[in-house]
């Protein structure tokens, strides 16, 4: 676990979990490992902050939670996407890009 | 729909709090096991892997703590954290806290209770269609006027679309249970019109009873159908029989319908006023008229309308038509009660004032010695704004206190008020606790809370945090801001409780001089009933002297009676009729100074009862009957006014009126001292008082007006026994005859003064409360202070100030304080006693007594309260206050 760690910038944590639960519903293990994943390895979401997003989220009617059994069977909380949620991760993802063009165009000045 | 899902989730973390919270700990205990079990599969042994899964998540009630401070209910739970806290706190300070909220609730309390009577009595519109545009047109305001006079104006005005005109009637009615007297109206047909209100059940009688015949319909008070007919629907047709005649009952008007507003006010029953037959006059003046406006015309129109009818017609009859006023209704409702309501809410808005100060230098007191607390929780890491919210919370919680207790006290208050005013003032029965006005004080009191209440933080913030916590908040300049500010406060406490005292202590002066006015009569001990026997076998002439000298009789045997009279119009209580005299000899004057006095009709006994004495002459007797020669008592204005300068025993006086028969001449037996008449407080009047047996309209008039007889019984025991003695012994005569306004002579005379007592009662209970609070603050303020400089005075007895010295010191800066109130308190006096100037009696608004009194009495309650505290700080041992800590 010694993987290069990148500290999260405000306002992407939410990002990348709305775009994890697009494919599936996860649980909150299964969210970090997917994250994880996805930016192979540069982020890493520890509990202390993925919950508060969870619920935050959660409470502002972006995703939604279901009691589930987990591959081996254990009882565990599962979040998956609202139409509201999709709606979010359109306009993030769409702000994102253009912040990322933004950053790329101004670091290639000269 | 975010914000709804917000809402939604809002509810379930408060409400559902353990399920939330029971939830969380089991999604984190699903987490930890699946991470152990990911690290067991990455080889790692069960003890290492759940060791490992512990050290990822990074304490697992950290992370509840945070997802907790994510929820949207955070907020609210930090409020009831501060709410709570706040309650905790305020409960260390148990006497800071219970003056504060008793200040505040009785304020609030007080204000809210007064505003409402204000709201009920001057404010709430008459119950009759649009009435503003009413009126009443009368001589002088008040006086009634003839019915020529009536006709002539509702012919000629032109700024009205109606004139009504409404004379008093009290029948007996008759029917199931004792014959009752109530009190009635008779009213011209286009009163209805006038008032423009519709019955609830049947008709109003029209036009055509006007005559006499036809007059024999009437109309139902709400009260009285529910009471008297059970709230019958079927009632219209019924019949009734009032004072022996049968009335038909055509309707019922609605709850709460009232009329006259300012007169007769109680009327139960309302008939038609048959004036068409009354040979006309313009001497008869006995009609109250009301008017409806028109719609466009203004006050003022219908005012220049008036005079111009009425002085063209004073040209024609000359003095029939002088100072014909238009009064707007409410005003004539309301009149006498404006100016003393608006005494009472000015009062009561300075003990609002009062006690808001008394919240706002308390807080700022507290703010002082909580300077180290702030300045403590600021160094570990409290924000501004966490602090200012915790201390919003303590002072809301103090003004939502006072305020809960202020409603109670509002409406108990209310009640209260109703209970001790409800017959000295009129429309009493609109009076209802103002919601309006409770949220208004609640409001101005709350923001004095959260306005003094933010002080500490303020102050905190703004102090530095070092010295502060040095010093321990020990150490307070005299002369800083904060000090100088709570002085300007208690300053107006003692300005305000000043005001009050002259104000309840002039109406105390009030009493007392009216206490002192002597009546002319004796009232302890006496009894009084009006005893009707109209409509009764009684009634018939013969009977009628009969009837009332057996009452007499068997009153005068009862046990303990001292002496039995009768009056037809008892002083104070009863009516007051003047007549024309022609005094013989006396040269014919003209009509503007025709000769009058009150006639007063007496059984013999009369004046030993009310031990009226004689400055001449005696008694009428029971010899002086309709056959014998005509005698008269009169009082000593009548003397003094028509035979100035010598004795008017055996002078003689006719009444007039009579001109066209040969006059029956009176001879003056007796001159009685003055009594008063309708008031306690006014000029005698010349009053004459016939024999009942030479009067034929007392002994034979079948009209209700001649029928009854007011019984004066003095007796050694207690007066009000004889109440029920009096009904059985009228009962035993004729089970008929009606009983009524049985009262004891002491009550009617405290009855006269009820409206300045219960000024008195009120403004005294202000002034204590404000007193109270002004002796609390400059308390409060000195002990504050002395506390604070236990150091400094510790060293002046060190360097050798005596104890006399330090004393001074203390309650010589005290009182410059109460001083500086005292000034502003006289200036403020002055301006509230001039408003005082129609209720009181017997002593100047700026009674130097009553100035200079209250004024001492303050400074002293001030001297005691800032004496007490000195003697603290004369105590200081200075050792003790140089070590320190």
């Amino acid at each position: 676990m010694t993987a290069p760690q990148t500290n999260l910038l405000q306002g992407t944590l939410d990002l990348l979990i709305l775009k994890t639960l697009t494919l599936e519903h996860l649980h909150g293990l299964g969210i970090s490992r997917r994250i994880e994943q996805i930016t192979h390895g540069a982020f890493q979401v520890k509990p202390g902050s993925l919950f508060p997003a969870l619920h935050r989220m959660e409470e502002a009617g972006w995703i939604t939670s279901t009691w589930g059994a987990s591959e081996k069977g254990r009882r565990a909380r599962y979040y998956e996407l609202t139409n509201a949620g999709r709606k979010q991760l359109a306009i993030e993802t769409d702000q994102w890009s253009r912040i990322a063009l933004a950053m790329q165009s101004a670091m290639l000045a000269t | 729909m975010s914000l709804l899902s917000r809402a939604g989730f809002l509810l379930r973390n408060i409400v559902h709090r353990g399920q939330t919270e029971a939830d969380l700990n089991e999604e984190l205990l699903g987490y930890q096991r699946l991470l152990i079990e990911e690290h067991i599969r990455a080889g790692l042994s069960p003890a290492d892997a759940q060791r490992k899964a512990l050290i990822d998540i990074g304490g697992v009630e950290h992370v509840k703590e945070n997802v907790r401070a994510a929820r949207n209910s955070a907020w609210l739970e930090g409020v009831w954290q501060d709410l709570r806290y706040g309650a905790r706190s305020l409960r260390r300070v148990p006497a800071f806290t219970a003056t504060a909220v008793v200040a505040l609730a009785l304020g609030i309390g007080a204000s809210t209770a007064i505003f409402s009577v204000v709201n009920g009595v001057l404010l709430t519109p008459l119950p009759y269609r649009a009435p503003e545009q009413l009126v009443t047109v009368m001589h002088n305001g008040t006086d009634p006027v003839a019915s020529l006079n009536y006709f002539d104006w509702r012919a000629q005005f032109k700024t009205f679309s109606s004139l009504s005109a409404a004379q008093a009637w009290s029948p007996n009615i008759a029917g199931a249970g004792d014959a009752e007297r109530v009190a009635a109206l008779r009213l011209t047909a286009n009163m209805w019109t006038t008032l423009g209100v519709a019955p609830i059940v049947g008709r109003v009688f029209g036009e055509n009873t006007e005559t006499a015949g036809r007059d024999r319909e009437v109309v139902l008070s709400y009260d009285m159908w529910k009471g008297r007919y059970a709230a019958d629907s079927a009632v219209a047709g019924r019949t009734v029989l009032l004072d022996g005649d049968t009335y038909t009952i055509v309707g019922v008007m609605p709850n709460g319908f009232k009329f006259a507003p300012f007169w007769s006010r109680n009327a139960q029953l309302w008939a038609p006023l048959a004036l068409h037959d009354r040979a006309g006059s313009r001497d008869d003046n006995s009609l109250r008229v009301f008017g409806r406006r028109k719609d466009n015309t203004t006050l003022a129109q219908a005012r220049a309308d008036v005079a111009r009818v009425t002085s063209r017609l004073e040209t024609e009859f000359p003095r029939t038509n002088s100072n014909v006023e238009v009064t707007p209704l409410l005003e004539q409702a309301t009149g006498g009660m404006q100016r003393p309501l608006v005494v009472l809410l000015v009062a009561v808005s300075f003990l609002l004032v009062a006690a808001c100060a008394n919240v706002a230098h308390m807080l700022l007191a507290r703010s002082s010695s909580r300077q180290r607390e702030m300045a403590v929780r600021i160094a570990i890491g409290a924000s501004g704004a966490r602090l200012a919210r915790q201390l919003l919370c303590e002072s809301l919680l103090l003004s939502s206190a006072g305020g809960l207790l202020g409603l109670l006290i509002a409406s108990s208050g209310t009640k209260v008020l109703i209970a001790l005013a409800g017959s000295t003032i009129p429309r009493a029965e609109n009076i209802q606790l103002s919601f309006v006005v409770l949220l208004v004080t609640m409001f101005v009191s709350v923001a004095t809370g959260l306005l003094f209440g933010l002080a500490p933080a303020r102050n905190a913030m703004r102090t530095e945090l070092v010295s502060s916590l040095k010093d321990g908040g020990r150490v307070e300049s005299a002369g800083s801001a904060n000090a100088g500010f709570r002085h300007v406060l208690v300053a107006s406490q003692f300005a305000i409780a000043l005001t009050l005292l002259i104000g309840a202590g002039l109406m105390m002066r009030t009493l007392a001089a009216m206490h002192d006015v002597n009546p002319g009569f004796d009232p302890h001990g006496v009894m009084t009933a009006e005893v009707s026997v109209k409509g009764t076998p009684s009634s018939v002439a013969g009977n009628r002297l009969q009837f009332y000298q057996q009452l007499m009789e068997k009153m005068s045997q009862a046990p303990g009676v001292q002496a039995v009279g009768a009056i037809n119009h008892l002083p104070l209580a009863g009516d007051v009729w003047g007549l024309g005299v022609n005094i013989e000899g006396a040269q014919a004057v003209d009509r503007a100074e025709r000769r009058s006095a009150v006639y007063r009709v007496v059984m013999p006994g009369y004046f030993r009862a009310m031990r009226i004495s004689f400055a001449e002459g005696h008694d009428v007797s029971a010899n002086d009957r309709w056959s014998s020669e005509p005698v008269v008592v009169i009082n000593e204005q009548f003397a003094k006014r028509y035979w100035p300068g010598g004795s008017a025993i055996g002078k003689r006086f006719a009444l007039s009126g009579s001109e066209s028969r040969a006059p029956r001449w009176m001879t003056v037996v007796g001159v009685s001292r003055n009594t008063v008449r309708s008031h306690w407080i006014e000029q005698p009047e010349p009053e004459m008082y016939l024999p009942y047996l030479q009067e034929p309209s007392y002994l034979e008039n079948q009209a209700g007006r001649y029928a009854y007889l007011t019984l004066v019984v003095r007796t050694s025991g207690n007066p009000a026994a004889l109440a029920s003695l009096i009904r059985s012994a009228a009962a035993s005569l004729d089970r008929g005859v009606s009983v009524s306004s049985v009262k004891t002579m002491d009550a009617v005379v405290e009855s006269t003064s009820a409206d300045r007592r219960f000024y008195l009662v009120l403004l005294s209970a202000f002034a204590m409360v404000a007193l109270v609070l002004a002796a609390v603050g400059i308390y409060g303020v000195m002990s504050h202070a002395v506390s604070r400089r236990m150091h400094e005075m510790g060293v002046r007895i060190a360097l050798g100030a005596s104890r006399r010295d330090v004393m001074e010191l203390i309650v010589g800066r005290g009182m410059l304080v109460v001083a500086a109130g005292a000034a502003v308190g006289v200036g403020c006096a002055v301006g509230l006693t001039r408003l005082m100037n129609t209720i009181t009696y017997g002593v100047r608004p700026t009674d130097p007594l009553t100035f200079g009194g209250v004024t001492v009495f303050l400074l002293l309650v001030a001297v005691i309260a800032c004496w007490i505290p000195a003697r603290r700080a004369t105590r200081v041992d200075p050792l003790t206050a140089l070590r320190g800590d």
